[in-house]
Parts: C-alpha cells; structure tokens; sequence
C-alpha cells in the first residue's frame, strides 16, 4: 500500500483527532501533517474503526494509548494488549504511544493518568513491560511523560532521569509533553532546564502542546485551552537543546471549532521551522 | 506484597474509597497542599467514569435530567469500580443497578432503557461481521434449507420490555420531536437493534420474530429454530421474516450444517 500511513511521521505539526471533527476533516481535508487519536476509542471495530481508516488514507496516523498502565505493579492486561495490537495491524499507524502512569490496582482499573515513585523497583518494572509490549506487538513504543499533582517522598530519581532510563535499557522512544512538563514546574518545583538536560534527544520521537487549567492553586493537565504563550516558550526552548520532532495540538474538552486548532498547528509549524537547534551532547 | 505495589494500592484506595492517603507523599507543593492534590485525583476519578456514562447512556441523562443523573452515577461509580483500560466496557451493569436504585422507581422503565442504550452502545463497537455473499443460496438444494445456519451481525441485539423502549429511545434522538407523548400502558414492546452504514438504529420487532431471532443467535439451524417458533406462534411468517433480514442487513454469511 502506498498510503502515507505506513511512513513514520512527518517532522510536522499534527493534532489529536476527536469525534466532533471527524466529518469535516474528512471532507474537507485540511492541510496537516498528521493527527493522533486515543487508541482504546477504536478498540472492537465498528463504526468508529470505519472512519478512522478512512482518515488514514490521507493523514499518517499516530495511535496514543491512554489505557495500558504501562507502570502498573499487576500483569499486563493481555485482553487489552491483543486489542491494541489488532488495532495497529489494521491501520498501520505510524507511531504508536503510551503514557508513564498506571492504572491497575488489585482488581480495580482507576481511569486515569497517576503517578508513581520513581525508584529502581519501578523502573525494572516498567523496563519489564515496555519491553514485553514491545516484543508482542512487533514495534517500538513511544513513552510519554506525565503531568503530576503530587510527588512521592521515596523516589530515587528525577522522572527525566527514569525516563532516559527507561529508553536506554527497553529501547522505547520519548514522547516529550512539553505542557506536562510546564504543569510539573509549576506545581511540584521541578527544574525544567534539569529535565531536559536528561533526556537523551536521539529518544525523543514526538512533542505534544495542549492547554491546562487552574484549580486550587494546582495547574491541572485538562487540555481545554489553547497552549499558553509560558508552555510555547518552554517548547522553543526543548526545540533548542533536542532538535525539531512532529509535534501534536492535543485539545481534548471543550473541544473549539476546528479552524482554531488549525491555527495553533500552524503556530507550531512556524516554531519547528525556525528553531535554533543546539544540541549539547 | 512490594513496596511498589503497597504504595499503589494505598493511592488507588484513597482515591476510590476515600481513605486517607497511607503512602509517603510530599505534603506540600508549590502553591497548594497534598489534600488538594488527593481531592484533583478523586474528582478525575468521578468525573471520567460519569463522562463514560453519560457517553453510553444519552437517553437515561435526558430522561432524569443531568442533576439527577449526576447524582445516580455517582452511586453506581461507588458500587461498580471499572475493571477494563478500555472505558468503553464500563457501565454494563447500569441496567441491574437501576432495577434496585430506589430514588429512581417512579421511572418503571428506566432500567429496560438502560438495557437498550447499552446494546445500542455494545452495537456501535461491535465488529463487522463477514459481507452476505446471497448467491451462495442458489447452490444449496431446497431440501437442504432447513440445516442452513443463519449468522445475524455482530451488532444485532434484541431487547424485550413490558413498556414502549423503542418509542421511548426515538423520541430522544437529536432531531426527534420534543412535545411526544408516550402511552406507558400502551403495552409490551421488542427493539431490535443494528447498525447500518455506521448508525445504530432501532427498530420494534414482534414477539415470533423476536423468538426466532433468538434461535438463531443461539446457533440453532434454520429448521429448528423455525419449529420451535411455530410451536408458540402458528402465525410465524418465515418469508417475512427472511426479508427483514436481509433488508436490515442483519444476516452476514450462510452455512450449511455439517451432517452428522
């Protein structure tokens, strides 16, 4: 097949996929690099399957999980992993991601993206799964990091650090949030200029931008806004020290019109193609 | 158990059931405390399994109202943790929980709705069943018509209610007429429900169609399925009820029952 799904993804701005865009991408397809959609919404087949293999005869197709628990300290969900790879073989995507979080705990699946000690304990686990994950579904995965609202007191290690760690001994890829980051800074202190400093660029694969909100004093990761001009400034920033990645405009509630994600994509293009790359090895 | 695990079991717990959190978590941050941290995370945890809800469930919202919906979901979260990565498995059990859920018995039907939107929900994921090839019939000898398996489609559910479901999930479609009435003592109804083209839709189905076209699902040949609705209704007409089949889309490959 010479659809451009199989290819890798273009080093080029892309936005995450949702339903109610669905029908107007399609017909009037819109100039984008890529577009990345939430894999467990095509689990089973269907109706949503069917739409989305029409989109991926036009856009290459990054397929990001939100479900896997890839940190989770309970055996892979295997029903979950056979999915997923029934999913890739029917759309061919041309990157597929995961998140640094768990989310299964004795016999409870909580619906979201948590944290988790960064510890060698950890980090063996994950390095145990990621590579499992891998082996069965035949490709490399891309890890995301994650946006935290609290911090364990017995963690080892920095999360920049468990990462670099995590790609160096499975062999997955970085897929840098750049707003998870900014939401880390803020929230927990971390230091930003320290995280980057950690991961090693050759790994990072992808960036994702999105917006977050304000609660309590607590930046939450709720992708609702557009991309702040602090979280623009910190990706020209990573664009300096690791180089220019394809990069998605993640809006996920309160979903605008899509002319406005239009005009964030174009804002990131315009960032990936004037950035002053320096990478310090 | 590592310490790996205690510490995540610990966190799941304070953010299911509400204890407080045993494991060790930095106290404060930035610009606000740990207890706000642990309340973001519990009301993630309602707030995305509500959403999840409300997703499957459109008719039931409109029905009670988002208040009251709110209200009831909260309930079935507490009682029914989810149990799948994939959210789209979560929620089967509304229609169970709201047959026992006190506040809201003045609605008799809402649990039957709840089993409706639920297979409408289970048919929108369902997978493709196999392309019907009808030319294969031509090579089959009538007298052998009677050992032909039916496969109905992945998406086809039949539902059964001693109230009007079907009328009921139709006036509350996007588009459908807000100023209906519905006759609850209008009587028993069967929906049936596929999707076609990509749309769920739902259809009523009589009593001796509904029998036969669990039969078939059943996996029991054409023959004896056909026997065993005659059985309870001698009126049973096969010819219709082949043609709705193939109309609706619903029947997706032929076989021929191996001899035994």
């Amino acid at each position: 097949m010479g659809s451009p799904a199989k290819q890798t993804l273009p080093c080029t701005a892309g936005i995450g996929l949702r339903a109610p865009h669905y029908r107007e991408v399609l017909q009037n397809l819109p100039q984008l690099g890529w577009v990345e959609v939430h894999s467990e919404n095509f689990f089973g087949g269907g109706a949503p399957l069917h739409t989305l293999l029409k989109v991926r005869e036009h856009y290459p197709v990054s397929l990001h999980g939100v479900g896997m628990g890839l940190a989770s300290a309970t055996a892979l969900d295997e029903e979950h992993l056979n999915a997923l790879k029934l999913l890739c073989a029917r759309v061919e995507p041309a990157a597929l991601s995961e998140h640094l979080c768990w989310n299964h705990t004795s016999g409870m699946v909580i619906p979201d993206l948590l944290p988790f000690p960064y510890t060698t304990e950890a980090l063996d686990n994950v390095v145990r799964r990621v590579a499992h994950v891998q082996e069965k579904l035949g490709r490399q995965l891309l890890v995301e990091n994650l946006s935290s609202y609290l911090s364990f007191q017995n963690s080892e290690m920095t999360e920049g650090e468990f990462l670099a760690e995590l790609a160096r001994r499975s062999g997955c890829g970085i897929l840098f949030d750049v707003e998870n980051l900014y939401v880390n800074v803020r929230n927990l202190g971390v230091n930003a200029a320290d995280f980057i400093k950690a991961i090693p660029a050759e790994s990072v694969k992808e960036y994702h931008l999105a917006g977050f909100s304000e609660r309590d004093g607590c930046l939450v990761d709720t992708h609702n806004q557009p991309v702040y001009d602090e979280v623009w400034k910190l990706y020209e920033t990573v664009l300096h020290h690791l180089g220019p990645r394809p990069t998605l405009i993640e809006w996920d509630s309160d979903i605008p019109q899509l002319p406005v994600l239009l005009a964030e994509v174009e804002k990131a293009q315009h960032y990936l193609e004037v950035c002053d790359v320096c990478i310090t090895g | 158990m590592s310490a790996l695990q205690a510490d995540l079991n610990a966190f799941g717990r304070a953010i299911v059931h509400n204890d407080e959190p045993s494991f060790a978590i930095t106290g404060n941050y930035q610009s606000y405390s740990s207890l706000v941290a642990m309340e973001i995370y519990r009301n993630n945890y309602r707030g995305n399994l509500h959403d999840v809800l409300a997703g499957a469930y459109p008719v039931i919202k409109q029905l009670v109202g988002d208040d009251f919906f709110r209200f009831m979901t909260r309930k079935y979260i507490e009682r029914h943790p989810s149990h799948s990565g994939n959210l789209h498995h979560y929620g089967a059990d509304l229609a169970q929980f709201l047959t026992t859920f006190e506040p809201a018995n003045s609605l008799v039907y809402i649990a039957d709705v709840a089993e409706l939107e639920w297979a409408c929900h289970t048919a929108y994921f369902a997978d493709d069943g196999a392309t019907l090839d009808i030319g294969r019939l031509a090579l089959i000898p009538p007298d052998q018509y009677e050992n032909l398996i039916l496969h109905l489609h992945p998406s086809c559910f039949v539902v059964r209610s001693q109230y009007p479901i079907a009328t009921i999930w139709q006036s509350h479609q996007p588009g459908a007429c807000s100023n209906f009435h519905i006759e609850l003592d209008s009587g028993a109804s069967i929906a049936l429900v596929n999707r076609l083209a990509d749309v769920v839709q739902v259809t009523e189905v009589a009593a001796d169609v509904a029998d036969w076209l669990d039969f078939l699902q059943a996996g029991e040949p054409m023959g004896s399925a056909t026997e065993a609705t005659l059985a309870n209704y001698p009126d049973f007409d096969l010819f219709c009820a082949l043609q709705r089949l193939v109309t609706q889309q619903l029947l997706t490959k032929i076989e021929l029952r191996e001899k035994k």
